[in-house]
């Protein structure tokens, strides 16, 4: 189990720095770092400029992503804003919205 | 409920503030206003350095602001405040370091809650000219033990003038009640 959630229900309004694993199914606002790996949920909604490790999305994000590894898009989820990785996955059913930087 | 718990973990730190709906768990730091309407837990080696807002409170890590609980407030072993601290029911256990102006529940509305918190709620008036003072937990159980001496010393004076010679005894019994309702 991740060691930072932020549960349905809580909203950050600031900038949140963590080196552990974090899941995210409320809403942040403002920006998120972390260096190990960031997974949000569905419901979650984030408007916020995301950096972490491995990244999978399947809830709201409106921002940059940047990730050291991989990004997943996955279905139901819904993306607004640049997408930086050395691998990105797009499910079937995700939207998306922006450019996308692999490093090549 | 339970799933609506955000957890902060050891290196995590938020710039910001944090509300909702839920309960949380803070582990780490957080430089800005707690406001949730669910419980709030800062462990050990957590710190927050605002005011902190919810419905239960436990501390046992740091807090440099003010703790409002809506219905209780633990500061455990461990814990450090450097705050005031306001809720129906307070507990401070042996341990816990607080600095600031201590306030149970208005009115003594407190429903019954351990003794010592229920005789504070009259309390605080003579304290706030002196709420700077408050070190630490000790502090608290003075007016506890001065609040029971003013009540004692006040009622006498003016039953003694009015029976005179039969006063004797009635003074004694009402002595001695008087010491019964001390202890």
């Amino acid at each position: 189990m991740a060691s930072t959630v932020i549960g349905a229900g809580i909203t950050i309004d600031g900038e949140i720095t963590t080196d552990e694993d974090v899941v995210v199914e409320g809403t942040i606002r403002g920006k998120l770092t972390a260096k190990d790996s960031v997974s949000i949920e569905a419901g979650a909604v984030v408007e916020a400029d995301v950096i972490g490790g491995p990244l999978t999305v399947a809830g709201t994000v409106t921002g940059n992503i940047t990730s050291s590894d991989r990004v997943d898009l996955q279905g139901g989820a819904k993306v607004i804003g640049n997408v930086k990785a050395t691998r990105i996955t797009i499910a079937d059913g995700a939207q998306f919205k922006g450019n996308v930087d692999m490093d090549v | 409920m339970a799933n609506d718990v955000a957890i902060l973990g050891r290196s995590t730190h938020v710039r910001g503030r944090v509300t909702g709906a839920a309960s949380v768990e803070i582990a780490g730091r957080v430089d800005g206003e707690v406001d949730v309407s669910g419980d709030v837990t800062v462990e050990a080696g957590g710190l927050v350095s605002a005011n902190v807002t919810g419905r239960r409170l436990v501390i046992r890590g740091a807090i440099k602001g003010d703790l409002n609980g809506s219905e209780s407030i633990a500061l455990e072993d461990g814990a450090k405040v450097v705050g005031d601290v306001r809720a129906p029911r307070i507990a401070i256990a042996q341990g816990a370091l607080l600095r600031g102006y201590v306030q149970t529940a208005n009115g003594g509305s407190a429903p019954r809650a351990k003794a010592t918190t229920a005789s504070r709620g009259a309390v605080p008036p003579p304290r706030a000219s002196t709420p700077k003072h408050v070190e630490h937990k000790r502090e608290v159980e003075k007016p506890k033990a001065a609040a029971p001496a003013h009540k004692a010393k006040a009622p006498p004076p003016p039953v003694v003038p009015a029976l005179k010679k039969g006063a004797k005894g009635a003074r004694r019994v009402g002595a001695i009640a008087g010491m019964s309702k001390k202890r």
